[in-house]
């Protein structure tokens, strides 16, 4: 009979079991696939079980399981191939290569606008008070951004080119935004192992920085009281914004993006006329921009990039500069203290904070304040540096794409 | 800004000097901020009271009451004041409103008539 010696359902089961995901993982490459779900579920259990930084870790996770996931064709390397966007083939109808989903939402981290909407929303929701009462805080928050440039020779020293280290050193600035805009623009190649290795260590800041502080400092130092921050005015609260983004864009152009943003969320919410804006861009907008952020990263990491000898360096790179941020902001502290008299005396371990990881590194310095002297009270003066921190990455950032980009 | 690394093939002592002039002008930059906030407190601070100039306590004499006895009288009759209750007026007004008839709200209407 014509019905049995018909090939047509042998051929039909044949050609779906070809497109199936799961036949990709025994082609050449599939074991990479297979390793980078791995490693999603795993960043998966850190986001869900531990809560290392969950917001943005369980999107980057999930956004590198879905782009891992064969034939689901949801991103394509292709399209951003050497660093740009092929507008070209994103417009084509030949069927060479059908944009996916992902591929769509990265042009907000490609174009660089999803960092600085998200910086939007972090000066909505940043107290610059303390850095306002204490202007000698940005001296900290300058001192920290040391971390970014040594490691960025010492990352140059490993074999990285001078984009690509320059993106690695930044993670030292321990600010996800600015280290995504930096990357985005110098070396898109590595934005996945760069935004895993920045997030990661921000969610270890508690873990990394204690040991640093404890074998920088003496007892003594850690006992320092501080004295109360001077009350700031409405009026001071409302032109500090303004002032900052206009002198820091006239000098620095490239970090205008990011001052400039986050200048304009915190003017929303100390102008205190637009308190609906001021509320959208704290809640509603960052949620927003934080799915399409940490999916679109995560999606970067593909097989091809992740799995290599150099994301291992970053890994390493990127903890070089968290540990060197730390300590240069500390030794600077002391330094400090070495010309300022009796009672006007700086606790080193707010140096620790110019590290941005706002306000975790501040916290880190109030928790070791306290331990060596439970009547010690750091928390708001180490939110000085802390902020300072934000904005001294920034215009790090600047510097590097200025010089780099 | 010029692409520096475009222009010239960087080695390790312009990756160096890179390093160098970008710490120096982070520092750079941000103590300009320091100076204007410095600057900034000084003009837009809210300035401290003056301090009142010390009022000479002069001797107390005999029939002459001292503040604390002036101070303990004023609470006594605020005190007094804020126990006594509201004379209240007493009269209770009842205001009549004249409604335009209608059959749902007539009376007639709405009772069941008794059967006959």
């Amino acid at each position: 009979m014509n019905f049995l010696q018909s090939n047509f359902a042998l051929e039909s089961l044949e050609k779906f079991f070809g497109s199936m995901g799961f036949t990709a993982f025994f082609s050449e490459m599939g074991w990479g696939n297979l390793v980078m779900i791995c490693i999603a579920f795993f960043l998966l259990y850190l986001a869900i079980k531990k809560e290392y930084e969950p917001m943005l870790m369980m999107t980057i996770a999930f956004g590198m399981l879905l782009t891992n996931l064969p034939g689901a064709g949801l991103f394509h390397e292709e399209l951003f191939a050497g660093g740009h966007v092929h507008w070209n083939i994103f417009g084509s109808h030949d069927g060479s290569i059908v944009p996916g989903l992902l591929d769509y939402l990265y042009l907000g981290v490609k174009l660089g606008i999803y960092p600085c909407l998200i910086f939007v929303g972090v000066g909505a929701m940043t107290d610059f008070g303390p850095l306002i009462a204490n202007p000698k805080s940005f001296l900290l928050g300058a001192a920290a951004q040391v971390g970014i440039f040594a490691t960025f020779l010492a990352a140059y020293a490993l074999g990285f080119t001078p984009e690509e280290a320059g993106s690695i050193g930044i993670i030292g600035g321990a600010d996800g935004p600015t280290a995504i805009f930096l990357t985005s623009k110098l070396a898109p190649h590595l934005l996945g192992p760069i935004a895993v290795a920045a997030y990661s260590y921000m969610a270890l800041v508690p873990v990394i920085q204690p040991p640093i502080m404890r074998a920088l400092t003496t007892k003594k130092e850690r006992e320092i009281k501080m004295k109360t921050l001077r009350t700031v005015s409405k009026k001071e609260r409302i032109i500090f914004p303004i002032v900052i983004a206009t002198i820091i864009s006239l000098l620095l152009p490239d970090a205008a993006p990011l001052i400039g943003c986050l200048m304009l969320g915190n003017l929303m919410k100390e102008c205190g006329v637009v308190d609906r804006l001021s509320k959208t861009v704290q809640n509603e907008l960052m949620n927003i921009v934080v799915i399409f952020l940490g999916l679109t990263v995560g999606a970067t990491a593909t097989a091809n990039t992740f799995l290599s000898p150099a994301t291992l360096k970053i890994l390493l790179m990127g903890v070089t500069a968290f540990a060197v941020a730390t300590a240069c902001g500390i030794l600077f502290a002391k330094l400090m203290n070495l010309f300022a008299k009796e009672g006007n005396k700086i606790n080193p371990l707010i140096g620790s904070a110019g590290v941005s990881a706002v306000p975790m590194a501040a916290r880190v310095s109030q928790i070791e304040g306290q331990k060596a002297n439970p009547s010690n009270f750091l928390l708001m003066h180490a939110m000085g540096p802390n902020v300072a921190g934000v904005v001294g990455s920034a215009v790090a950032a600047g510097l590097l794409l200025s010089f780099l980009g | 800004m010029m692409n520096l690394l475009a222009v010239t093939g960087w080695g390790t002592s312009e990756m160096m000097w890179c390093a160098l002039i970008s710490v120096i002008l982070v520092f750079g930059v941000l103590v300009l901020l320091v100076g204007v906030m410095k600057l900034f407190g000084v003009i837009f601070a809210e300035k401290p009271q003056h301090k009142m100039a010390p009022v000479e306590s002069k001797p107390i004499s005999t029939g002459q009451l001292h503040e604390e006895e002036i101070a303990a009288i004023a609470t006594a009759l605020k005190i007094y004041k804020s126990a006594l209750h509201d004379r209240e007026s007493e009269v209770l007004t009842i205001l009549s409103i004249k409604r335009a008839y209608s059959p749902w709200n007539s009376k007639i209407h709405g009772l069941t008539k008794l059967p006959r």
